[in-house]
């Protein structure tokens, strides 16, 4: 021990010390997930919602939930996505500037896998889409542009395209 | 996220820093990869080791390791080593999240050590070093009360067994060896650690790695040896 002074070893224990002090919990900013929908003319080119739409969910007990209420000019709308649900139904509820009123249902159908981040961080489900189908009263297409459900609430779930904007 | 990533980049430069550093100290003082020129063997024989901060770390928390190494040394300069443990974790029915997450696998490193000592052979020395390391191993997660789907008000339950996951990582290390008495060392070492590549099931991450630790993109360790001379 002569040739190591007690300083070095006082130092390094610190150090060691320190180093184990070091703990941080990193759960992700953005811990929601949704599903994003872009919306598009037939021409391809993203516009802007014209009308005014509400979109609600039926729930496992007989009652709806209002998911998005009186949404305009908007150039996307984020809808939940359930956790284990192996299919999601969503009424579309569009009124024009006329007060005229089109329905219609979209139903997206999905694989579910649960996803960990820590026992720090909140457990949740990420989703693949499988598929999408509507009914065409005011929506004209939906179609699936990146089937990979996450965090990331950048991505473009879908395009959609409403008759009215054609 | 980047943030993360510059604090990250800025540990592996340190690291690097800090071993081309002795390395180069090394290098100017005798040449860092010619042996001394003596009448000592080559061979100088095996050091049995056993890490006391690890098995301190699985009794004290909810992870940890017991690993053990063995260790040629090559005229006391070089240090030829492997290691082998096994790493546990039991973190159960987490207080916020009610996260449950189980692993026991076994791990192994090898590596080499530098003594970077100027005089060699009086059985205490300074040394820098790196590892590779892998594992595989599988992992148990669950959630101990089902996931309340708020908008459709359904209870998911959340559970993941049996998920089976690897990786290999490095390590750059920097360690203490001394002589207590007879052929008994204690020494420090301190480790960085960075994942060279891993698999981490369909679920998303892991939390606790064997042999390597908490997940992340690197991390910082340390151990303590109690180390003998055979």
């Amino acid at each position: 021990m002569r040739n190591l002074p007690s300083s070095v070893f006082t130092i390094l224990f610190l150090f060691l010390i320190l180093l184990s002090a070091c703990s941080s919990i990193d759960c992700p900013v953005e811990n929601q997930v949704y599903t994003v929908y872009h919306i598009y003319n037939r021409a391809g080119e993203e516009t802007t919602l014209g009308d005014t739409l509400f979109v609600w969910t039926p729930r496992a007990d007989g009652t709806d939930t209002l998911l998005i209420g009186s949404a305009t000019s908007r150039k996307s709308i984020q809808l939940p996505i359930s956790y284990n649900n192996s299919e999601d139904l969503f009424v579309f509820y569009i009124c024009d500037t006329l007060q005229q009123v089109t329905l219609d249902t979209v139903w997206v159908s999905k694989a579910d896998t649960p996803h960990f981040e820590s026992v720090d961080c909140k457990a949740t489900y990420f989703h693949e889409i499988l598929g999408v189908r509507s009914t065409h009263d005011g929506i004209d297409t939906v179609i699936i542009n990146n089937p990979h459900v996450h965090y990331d609430p950048s991505q473009e779930h879908f395009h959609i395209i409403f008759k009215s904007r054609y | 996220m980047t943030h993360r990533k510059s604090i990250s980049t800025s540990f592996s430069r340190a690291a690097i820093s800090l071993l081309l550093c002795f390395m180069s100290l090394s290098a100017q003082a005798q040449g860092f990869l010619k042996l001394e020129k003596d009448t000592i063997p080559l061979l100088r024989g095996f050091a049995l080791s056993f890490d006391l901060v690890g098995a301190a770390q699985m009794t004290l928390s909810d992870h940890g390791q017991y690993e053990g190494a063995l260790r040629l040394n090559l005229h006391d300069q070089y240090f030829p080593i492997v290691e082998v443990g096994l790493g546990r974790a039991s973190h159960v029915d987490d207080e916020v999240t009610r996260l449950t997450y189980k692993t026991t696998a076994p791990y192994f490193r090898v590596g080499v050590d530098v003594n970077v000592m100027k005089k060699k052979h009086t059985g205490n020395r300074v040394y820098v070093g790196m590892r590779y390391g892998f594992t595989s191993y599988k992992v148990d997660i669950a959630r101990e009360e089902p996931l309340e789907d708020s908008f459709w008000r359904t209870k998911v339950p959340f559970v993941i067994n049996d998920e089976q996951c690897s990786q290999h990582w490095a390590e750059l290390l920097f360690g203490i060896d001394a002589k207590v008495f007879g052929p008994l060392h204690l020494g420090w070492s301190a480790r960085y650690r960075f994942r060279l590549a891993h698999q981490d099931g369909v679920m998303g991450k892991t939390w606790y790695v064997p042999g390597y630790g908490l997940q992340d993109t690197s991390t910082l360790g340390a151990t303590f040896n109690v180390i003998i001379d055979i």
